[in-house]
């Protein structure tokens, strides 16, 4: 059935891109590969070192099949791993996140890289795998233990004080160099210069020492399933988007780095509108019966159903039929929110000239403002709704208090 | 049951007015806590911005939940939750979901219904704080005077009728009524198309509306909804709109706006085009949504493909005249009118969705399903089109949509759709990926559209996909999300024997089952094909004749109201050989004896086989009882089953004249 012919589908194809790939991507392979590799043995083998092997093996299972190959990917490795380690212990000031742009001025390790970019591009098939690996290290879900390993660098960066060391003439040659090639020429070269010499400031043993530390403290992350037939050309959909596709694509997204740069989504347009007429389209008088409508048809339109009962809560929340959260004792007293306390506790200023002064009622009513001033449930209007109560009620009685002398 | 409707429709309304409110607010930027950005935000160690920290945060009202909400998930041995009220009515196939949804809702119909009929029994108010939405609605007008006030009253109110006979009695008492409220007048008139919405409480207004309509052939593929807002009121001429706005001294845009939007919206297209000349030749600009409705119109009121082209484009450079910025409407009206511009179409969409980004309008799945509409038609053959989902999903893939256009809820049905005729699983993939990510669960639509989503999805899972993983969907959508309909589990039928996991079948006949698909005819005979082709193992076997059996029960009890199936040759033979195969005699002699009762002839090769079995447990009195029926069918085989009845067997003397007797039959009906 199809899947049947799928699968013959994607023989062929897999078939045709071994071939595709070592006819096409060998000439410019070679400087490519300088950058994209150096920067990776350097900057992220720390941490490529103990999970290699087992990525190794799946490498080497790929490959069974050609002997030969085998063996050159595995001196390949060898040998950045020995690199690195002699770096680490020769060049000490080069910390491995600035090698990037330091790279330039190591002659030697620029040579060794070159050898081994020039033999990777014999293992073509091999190689397709390890550039696609590093921005997945520094990209896809690792991202925790790289950021560890680059804080304890800058850790270890501030410690080195702010001693100025002075730096060899050649390697000030060499970084001005490395910087003349970056677009803020002198920035560049001023900042790597800078940190040269925080490097240079740190005395050998401590740098070990963080070193060494760094390393032990490091977390290798390893994606769950370590697919290795991820194709470079699914390495610039992590670019993009920094998703993660697990699956395999179909035939069309091989192609999908060729296509992308002619995307239809980013072909030319009608040209009707410049770009910057901004105009304010909102109308001063609120939404129309158009406006509500159209809102009610794309509530119609799409689900709203609630899916669990955080978010029928949500929606109860927003028909204000819940009590909103955060909690707030006050809520629907926002008429209330502006009347200071005081203008609840403190009633004796209503207890003016129409009350005695003294005697029998003044005592009543004093007592009356202070259970009102206890009051939490009533309104500031309607305490002197209840004051002005009295204040009939005794003026009606008027004759009858006098009568008793009250 | 359209009373219901507009009730429904009521009842979003406070919904809606969200919305509307996140429509408004869309330019602002995302304030509202969730929880899931934490994990999207990195740490900005190499970003210049300054990172500002707010002195306070304030929280929107929903933040609490939202967080929490975010913290569930699917549960995909749970039904879904608004099914979850009691276990005993929590629906098993499709037509009782129905019936459970459609309960629920009425339910709520009902209850709004009889509070706002009779407000005086639900004045006590509980809550403290007051909670509007729960009290009656004021429907009956309170205002009795002739005043401008009144007329607003009526307008709120929504109702057409009153609110233009209180116009008029205002124009006759000399009242000058204000132009903002006239043309709110004007809205509400023609929005409804001058007729009042249906209401409840009124149902007698339905019957009045049927005469004098003037009749315009149109074509209608809009919703169901809108549809029957539209069966009843075409746009009449010389209607209340058009004499109210006759009447007024200094139409402005608002009023032109209004009656140009309820003419399209009521088909009179090409008097929306006249009434825009109008506006021209009055030396007044028209609005944004002028336009839409225009642009909406172009392709009604032009023939060809071209010309319908000419005219959008038209429309949009005086868009661009007058200086006004389009919206996200504007361009998914141009899409869509360009979807009926043919093979015109393909050359202008993506043109047109590069304008819209110049403009910083982020296009909508709206957007992008009209594109797909513009290139994949349906039926056509696609020639190397492929890449265009491609790209679409290359633009979408991870992003969270807000739903911002009614026709959003069609880019899923639409690029699965597209999917299943490509036979693109890959795809299919991404889009069901997509449709994870954030809010963009909403977009897939009501329950009819996810059910298409799902048929669609899942018939290309059974068609390009390895059984596991194949079940493993099956695990995790049915039926928590997905009932599937028999044609979609012959589908998976159909897989199952691709891959040869024939040993899953009595487990999908229990779904089969309990979704209610086990009285369609069809596919139980499919599945009875299914077993009876081979012969499995023995334990395996086992489970096929308890199966077999459970589905001879269905047949016998077909007779409650449901469809009855009826035994065929072919579907009792299956039964009989899947028995015989595991080593049930007895039921399967009772089966055989099915065939006499519903008139159905046995194959020879049936009763081969059945002979073979009784050969082999010796039961001779069996065997003559086979050769009996066989001849009761009349069979050309008998003669044969006879002998080898005679050779096979140690045969009695009673028993070798019967089948001495039964041969000379035969040779004699020969």
């Amino acid at each position: 059935m199809y899947r049947r012919l799928l699968i013959n589908i994607n023989q062929v194809r897999n078939r045709f891109i071994h071939t595709h790939n070592t006819r096409l991507t060998l000439p410019s392979t070679k400087c490519k590969e300088r950058e994209s590799f150096a920067p990776v043995t350097s900057s992220t083998s720390l941490s490529e070192d103990k999970g290699k092997t087992p990525e190794e093996n799946e490498v080497n299972a790929e490959v069974n099949t050609d002997g030969q190959r085998n063996t050159e990917m595995n001196e390949g490795t060898d040998i950045s791993n020995a690199t690195l380690t002699s770096q680490l212990e020769t060049e000490p000031e080069v910390k491995p996140e600035d090698s990037k742009q330091l790279e330039k001025t190591k002659s030697g390790k620029e040579s060794l890289l070159e050898l081994l970019g020039a033999m990777k591009v014999e293992v073509t098939t091999v190689r397709k795998i390890r550039p696609s690996k590093t921005p997945r290290t520094s990209e896809r879900p690792d991202q925790e233990p790289m950021e560890s390993t680059h804080s304890m660098f800058q850790r270890a960066a501030a410690e080195g004080s702010q001693q100025h060391g002075t730096l060899s003439s050649a390697l000030v040659a060499a970084v001005s160099a490395a910087a003349s090639t970056l677009p803020n020429r002198h920035q560049a070269e001023s900042e790597l210069l800078k940190q040269l010499r925080k490097h240079e400031a740190i005395p050998d043993t401590q740098r070990r020492a963080d070193l060494g530390h760094i390393i032990a403290n490091m977390k290798v992350g390893k994606r769950p399933n370590g697919r290795s037939n991820v194709r470079p050309t699914s390495q610039i959909r992590f670019d993009d988007d920094g998703k993660g596709y697990t699956q395999d694509r179909g035939i069309t997204s091989e192609l999908d780095g060729v296509r992308r740069r002619k995307s239809p989504f980013t072909s030319k347009r009608l040209n009707l509108f410049a770009a910057g007429a901004e105009q304010d389209t909102l109308s001063d008088l609120g939404p129309t019966l158009w406006d509500i409508d159209l809102a009610n048809q794309i509530v119609q339109a799409t689900n709203q159903m609630p899916r669990n009962g955080f978010e029928e809560m949500i929606q109860w929340t927003k028909e204000d039929k819940l009590w909103q959260y955060p909690i707030n004792n006050e809520a629907g007293l926002e008429e209330e929110a502006s009347v200071p306390f005081h203008e609840h506790v403190f009633l004796e200023k209503h207890l003016d000239e129409s009350f005695p002064q003294q005697g029998p009622v003044r005592h009543f009513m004093e007592l009356v403002i202070t259970g009102l001033a206890k009051n939490h449930h009533l309104m500031v209007q309607q305490k002197k709704e209840h004051i002005d109560w009295f204040r009939d009620y005794f003026r009606q009685k008027e004759d009858v208090l006098k009568e008793a002398e009250a | 049951m359209a009373s219901s409707c507009s009730q429904a429709l009521k009842q979003h309304v406070c919904k809606s007015s969200t919305i509307l409110r996140v429509h408004l607010q869309k330019s602002w930027p995302k304030r509202s806590f969730v929880l899931n950005s934490a994990a999207d935000q990195q740490p900005a160690v190499s970003s210049p911005e300054e990172i500002v920290i707010p002195k306070k945060k304030t929280w929107s009202k929903e933040a609490v939940l939202q967080a929490l909400a975010s913290t569930v998930s699917r549960d995909p041995t749970a039904s879904d939750y608004r099914l979850q009220d009691d276990p005993y009515l929590t629906p098993k196939t499709s037509s009782e979901f129905k019936l459970f949804s459609l309960s629920q809702e009425s339910g709520k119909n009902a209850a709004k219904y009889f509070i706002n009929t009779y407000p005086k029994y639900f004045q006590k108010d509980y809550a403290q704080p007051h909670i509007p939405c729960l009290m009656p609605e004021t429907l009956e007008a309170q205002i009795e005077e002739v005043s401008e006030a009144a007329l607003i009253e009526r307008i709120h109110m929504r109702k057409v009728k009153a609110a233009v006979d209180l116009y008029d009695q205002l124009q006759q008492a000399g009242t000058p009524v204000s132009l903002d409220v006239t043309n709110q007048l004007l809205d509400l008139i023609c929005f409804y198309g001058d007729s009042d919405p249906a209401q409840e409480n009124v149902p007698e207004q339905r019957n009045e509306e049927t005469e004098d309509v003037q009749d315009e052939p149109q074509t209608k593929k809009g919703r169901a909804s809108k549809a029957s807002d539209q069966l009843k009121a075409a746009w009449k001429e010389n209607n209340n709109a058009e004499r109210i706005f006759a009447l007024l001294s200094e139409p402005n845009t608002h009023s032109y706006s209004a009656l140009i939007r309820g003419m399209v919206k009521y088909g009179a297209y090409s008097k929306a085009f006249s009434t825009y000349t109008d506006l021209l030749n009055n030396r007044l600009k028209a609005d944004v949504n002028t336009f839409n409705a225009l642009i909406t119109a172009a392709p009604e009121v032009k023939e060809k493909y071209n010309e319908k082209w000419e005219l959008i484009v038209d429309l949009l450079k005086e868009l661009a005249e007058q200086k006004i910025k389009p919206n996200l409407l504007t361009l998914n009206g141009v899409l869509k009118a360009l979807r009926r511009c043919g093979t015109l179409g393909k050359s202008q969409a993506f043109p047109v969705l590069s304008e819209m980004k110049a403009l910083s309008i982020d296009p909508s799945l709206a957007s992008y399903n009209h594109l797909l509409g513009i290139f994949y038609k349906p039926g056509a053959p696609f020639l190397g089109q492929t890449d265009i989902l491609q790209e679409v999903m290359n633009e979408v893939s991870g992003k969270s949509f807000t739903p911002q256009d009614p026709d959003d809820a069609q880019f899923f049905i639409t690029a699965v759709r597209i999917c299943l005729d490509t036979k693109d699983i890959e795809q299919a993939y991404s889009v069901h990926e997509l449709l994870g990510v954030g809010e963009n669960w909403r977009l897939l639509g009501n329950d009819l559209q996810q059910n298409i989503y799902y048929a669609r999805f899942f018939s290309l899972l059974c068609m390009m996909e390895n059984i596991d993983v194949m079940l493993k969907w099956y695990r995790d959508l049915v039926p928590s999300v997905y009932y599937p309909s028999s044609n979609i589990m012959r589908d998976l039928l159909q897989a199952l024997d691709t891959d040869n996991r024939l040993d899953l079948i009595p487990q999908i006949w229990k779904d089969i089952k309990q979704l209610g698909h086990a009285n369609r005819q069809k596919l139980v005979e499919d599945l009875l094909t299914l077993m009876a082709r081979e012969k499995q193992d023995q334990e395996v076997q086992e489970s096929f004749a308890e199966c077999a059996l459970d589905i001879k029960k269905m047949y016998d009890t077909g007779d409650r109201g449901k469809v009855i199936m009826s035994w065929t040759a072919t579907s009792l033979s299956d039964v009989i050989s899947v028995l015989l195969a595991a080593q049930r005699r007895q039921d399967a002699w009772e089966i055989l004896k099915l065939f006499k009762t519903h008139n159905r002839v046995p194959s020879e090769e049936l009763l081969n086989k059945f002979l073979t079995c009784v050969t082999e447990s010796g039961e001779v009195n069996h065997a003559v009882e086979l050769v009996q029926i066989s001849a009761g069918f009349c069979l050309p085989e008998t003669p044969k089953l006879i002998q080898r009845v005679q050779q096979e067997f140690q045969l009695s003397e009673q028993q070798k004249n019967i089948l001495s007797d039964l041969e000379i039959q035969t040779f004699n009906s020969d």
